[in-house]
């Protein structure tokens, strides 16, 4: 596993910029295939910009449930030919960012669009399939990212006595942030009580720990720093960027606990030149409420064992000093594989964000990872300086 | 069972079928690394730690200590609706394999995390004998 090394630092600060991110309705958006999804949230995205199409000469998709999501068929439903093209085979918009980066520095294109789109909800993904190689996960009926979430919990239990309620506060923020997010799909309030009240799922995990499957598509335009100028009045830097994999699986001990995480955030804020005090809002992305857990300790932000004391006594959360997941997250929001996240934290950086506009932002962080496989994590800045 | 090398006869090198078979006769055998020595699991046609492809399934002391367990209230598939609540386990085996499972002889308030534990083979539906694990005799080690 590598190190920590910091000879990234400042590689890829203010050299690319996010000039636009849109997204179409979200939750069940039913007749409108997933490609389609991903170019009406192009659309938008360009729309509401005012880019005009002819300006993107990168396309980076991502491949969505059920085969779709590919660049060649998503370039020609959107009538592009641009100068690169590519197609990752996981999401979280971190990935794709961070190749668009690439990209841009290496001189390939100059003002990528990243498209995400999916049908899921209205073609009948549930999810009840096995994560990651699990050769006997099916005759133990070990289904669903449920299963080694509620392991990994379960195995933070044992080791640092956390409980339930503690790990509940984390759903409940984030629904307090969606009650006022209009494009959520849970809105209605949930508090600790409601929340214990819950039956189990996968025991010890209820409904509001796991994120609920939906329609729609999101999309985010990225450009190198001196056309970004061209094509918005404010661009949001992209200060650094650090990725870490755990291709072993299942031969890391503690798979599901994913300590490899940690290597992402030993050389992320060193990439950034920024420390860890100085964010101002963070996104972690959520298909659980125990990888925003494992997320917050591994980035240092809470004591292992301590997220319980953390939420109640506002060292993050809704109300807290550190803002967490704005915009409900994928637990409250809507599941559009991590691509919310990096839109919320760009519309709250230039000020975009309705009625949950936090106040005096300057960065935000976003965390992500796929799986058992892969960890990346982005921080945008309204100032390089 | 071994695997040959690359121009070898033997080109299901990643079928997992004798650990199944194994396990119906009550034996816990997994695929051993010919080169190094490592136990790997799932099986794969190349050793994770050398690289080698050559192997031999070969049985394991059937101990180990339980990592995590779970309790499925929710049947995510059709076939197991009849089957929720059940259990499943993640257990260490003492030859290092990391192998999903289900416990059984526990009581009903005891946290299994971190016991010793001992195979046994149980009826699992269609599955025929598959290694369930049980409290080991001297109790738990930490
Ligand atoms: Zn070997």
């Amino acid at each position: 596993m590598g190190t920590g090394s910091t000879d990234v630092a400042g590689a890829v600060r203010g050299r690319s910029a996010v000039v636009a991110v849109g997204n179409t309705a979200q939750g069940t958006v039913p007749g409108i295939p997933a490609d389609e999804l991903a170019v009406e949230a192009l659309r938008i995205t360009l729309a509401e910009a005012g880019i005009d199409k002819s300006a993107v000469d990168g396309l980076i998709t991502c491949k969505s449930y059920g085969g779709f999501g590919i660049d060649t068929e998503i370039g020609r439903l959107a009538g592009l030919n641009p100068a690169y093209s590519a197609t990752l085979d996981y999401g979280t918009c971190n990935f794709s960012l961070h190749l668009a980066c690439a990209v841009i520095d290496a001189g390939l294109a100059s003002t990528v669009a990243i498209v995400y789109g999916t049908d899921q909800r209205s073609s009948g993904n549930r999810f009840g399939h096995a994560l990651g190689r699990q050769d006997e996960a099916s005759v133990y009926g070990f289904l669903n990212v449920a299963g080694p979430a509620a392991m990994a919990f379960r195995r933070h239990q044992h080791l640092y006595g956390t409980t339930e309620a503690d790990l509940g506060r984390i759903a409940v923020s984030q629904r307090r942030y969606a009650e006022d997010n209009p494009l959520a799909i849970f809105r209605e309030p949930l508090t600790l009580e409601d929340y214990l009240a819950q039956p189990y799922l996968v025991e010890p995990l209820r409904r509001s720990d796991l994120c609920m499957i939906s329609d729609g598509g999101a999309c985010l335009v990225v450009a190198r720093a001196d056309r970004a100028r061209d094509l918005t009045e404010t661009p949001v830097h992209v200060l650094g960027i650090a990725q870490q994999t755990g291709l072993r699986d299942r031969q890391n001990a503690d798979q599901w606990m994913r300590g490899w995480i940690e290597q992402v955030a030993s050389r992320i804020y060193p990439a950034a030149g920024i420390a860890r005090d100085d964010v101002d809002a963070l996104y972690i992305q959520d298909p659980t409420s125990v990888w925003v857990l494992q997320m917050l300790e591994m980035y240092g932000f809470v004591e292992p064992g301590g997220v319980g004391e953390a939420f109640a006594t506002g060292q993050v959360g809704h109300g807290g000093r550190l803002p967490l997941n704005t915009n409900g997250g994928q637990l409250s929001e809507a599941y559009m594989w991590g691509f919310l996240h990096l839109c919320e934290a760009v519309r709250q950086l230039r000020g975009e964000a309705g009625g949950r506009q936090l106040e005096g932002l300057r960065t935000a962080q976003y965390c992500s990872t796929f799986g058992f496989m892969k960890a990346a994590s982005t921080i945008l800045g309204t100032e390089l300086s | 069972m071994t695997g040959e090398g690359l121009a070898g006869p033997d080109t299901t090198t990643g079928d997992d079928s004798p650990f199944w078979a194994g396990a119906r006769e009550g034996r816990l055998e997994f695929q051993h690394c010919a080169s190094c020595g490592f136990v790997r699991w799932p099986a794969a046609g190349v050793c994770p730690e050398c690289l080698s492809r050559d192997f031999a399934w070969r049985p394991v002391e059937p101990v180990g200590t339980v990592w995590s367990w779970v309790v499925y209230h929710r049947a995510y598939s059709a076939a197991l609706r009849e089957r929720v609540p059940y259990d499943v386990a993640l257990v260490e085996l003492d030859c290092g394999v990391r192998l999903l499972t289900r416990l059984t002889g526990f009581a009903g308030g005891d946290d299994p995390v971190g016991t010793r534990v001992v195979a046994r083979f149980e009826e699992l539906g269609e599955h025929g004998r598959v290694p369930v694990f049980a409290p080991a005799e001297e109790g738990t080690d930490r």
